[in-house]
């Protein structure tokens, strides 16, 4: 395997990984209402990159579930969308935060036994 | 902020209807946001490479229209209006032209002889058949000319894009995509018919030998449906390449005057040839219409009907081949010393 392969192949596969764990990003920066591009750039402030093709349609699909509203503020320089956490969302954020922290310290795990062999 | 705007447009065109508007504003306001804050002299007004490469970042329309779950379609919602009105007219000629033949067959007394059930179920029989062929001529032509346009040929490709391109595509003369559409269908409709159900054109009679068609077209014309067949192939050539190029360049041009200039030489030689239809005496005599008029003279009438037809469908020709010349050679030449002056 060339390096070239190597370096294709685990960018599909971390894309795979940031794919579920945007979700949880963006839900956990949300329970203060914030418009997509400033949303946008506290996730790149602090160390997560996600491109506005993907998180703007995100953040419609995730208030098609009912994991937050939305609404137009037209107070500031241009009219902007505000997006929030549902009560319902806030339950599910909860939820996941649970979950994920388990799947961090089982797959940590299993990391720590790799680099021990 | 003209660039964005086109943008914006373009995307409206490939959202599906549902939240359209709510989606291009928000787009609006985040592309407005990012301006802003790419501007690098904040002071002053944007300056346009600014916007271009926001734009590209962004991303192609529609790249962007897909992420919002625009599909890819066998038929695209800015071809589907067109695909309906292209079926109904073709639907309904074609049902007008099968009731219509049959009309005459039931008038003419020789159906009397056929029974009931049998006329019927000749009618829906030949009906049926015929709406299936045209639906689906008509429904692969258009999938055919979905999947032949540029916007799609980007889309698979997943090529950069330039945001130019808008302004590009603002100022050139577009083709008409809806009208070429309708033009390929009905000449595919056409070649199917001059090459495969040339003998249904006739007259339908019953005797004891059951249904029998009379072919109104004679030998005659068979020698013109190659010349014919190859025409309408070149139009509908020329028409894919239109839909790829989406301008009438001069390539386009002069194809369409050769094509003008094939389609003259046939009509004049179908009017100075010989007679291209004749109605058979035996036919003509079994229809049974209380009319006194001879198959010949019949035959005769027809004849220098269609000669007319011919006729004016030259001058047509001469009048378009014309006005396509002015307006893209002596009128563009104008046009250009115009601009280049100022």
């Amino acid at each position: 395997m060339t390096d070239d392969a190597v370096g294709e192949q685990t960018q599909n596969l971390v894309q795979e990984l940031r794919r579920g764990v945007i979700v949880l990003a963006v839900l956990s920066q949300l329970d203060q209402e914030q418009y997509g591009y400033s949303l946008m750039k506290g996730l790149e402030d602090r160390g997560l990159q996600v491109d506005q093709g993907t998180l703007y349609p995100l953040l419609r699909r995730l208030e098609e579930q009912n994991l937050l509203t939305s609404d137009w503020r037209v107070d500031t320089s241009r009219p902007r969308r505000y997006y929030i956490l549902s009560d319902f969302g806030k339950k599910v954020l909860h939820e996941m935060t649970t979950e994920w922290t388990r799947i961090k310290t089982t797959v940590d795990n299993l990391l720590q036994n790799e680099k021990e062999n | 902020m003209k660039l964005v705007e086109l943008y914006l447009d373009e995307i409206r065109r490939h959202l599906p209807p549902r939240n359209r508007e709510d989606i291009v504003k928000e787009i609006n306001s985040t592309l407005l946001d990012m301006i802003e804050d790419r501007n690098p002299n904040p002071s002053q007004p944007v300056d346009e490479e600014t916007v271009k490469a926001v734009l590209k970042e962004f991303g192609a329309p529609r790249d962007v229209a897909v992420q919002y779950g625009a599909k890819t379609y066998l038929i695209g919602p800015h071809m589907f209006p067109t695909y309906v009105q292209v079926l109904k007219i073709v639907l309904i000629v074609i049902a007008a032209l099968n009731i219509l033949g049959f009309v005459v067959t039931i008038l003419s007394k020789s159906s009397l002889d056929a029974g009931l059930f049998d006329t019927i179920f000749q009618i829906v029989g030949g009906l049926m058949s015929s709406l299936f062929t045209g639906f689906g001529i008509v429904t692969l032509s258009f999938a055919a000319i979905e999947w032949t346009t540029p916007e799609e040929w980007n889309i698979k490709a997943g090529e950069e894009w330039e945001p130019e391109q808008l302004i590009k595509e603002e100022h050139t003369q577009k083709v008409n995509y809806a009208g070429l559409a309708f033009e390929i269908t009905l000449t595919l409709v056409f070649i199917a018919v001059l090459n495969f159900f040339l003998d249904r054109i006739g007259i339908y009679y019953f005797d004891e030998s059951g249904w029998v068609s009379t072919p109104i077209l004679n030998q005659n014309f068979n020698r013109y449906v190659p010349w014919i067949t190859a025409y309408a192939l070149l139009d509908i050539g020329l028409n894919f390449y239109l839909l790829r190029t989406g301008v009438w360049d001069k390539f386009a041009i002069i194809g369409r005057l050769l094509i003008n200039v094939i389609k003259m030489a046939v009509n004049i030689a179908i009017i100075v040839g010989p007679a291209i239809i004749t109605v058979s005496e035996s036919a003509w005599r079994n229809l049974n219409f209380d009319i006194d008029i001879k198959a010949q003279q019949l035959t005769q009438g027809l004849n220098i009907g269609i000669d007319i037809v011919l006729g004016l469908a030259i001058f047509g020709l001469v009048v378009e081949s014309i006005k396509l010349l002015y307006t893209n050679f002596i009128k563009g030449k104008h046009a250009y010393i115009e601009i280049s002056n100022k």
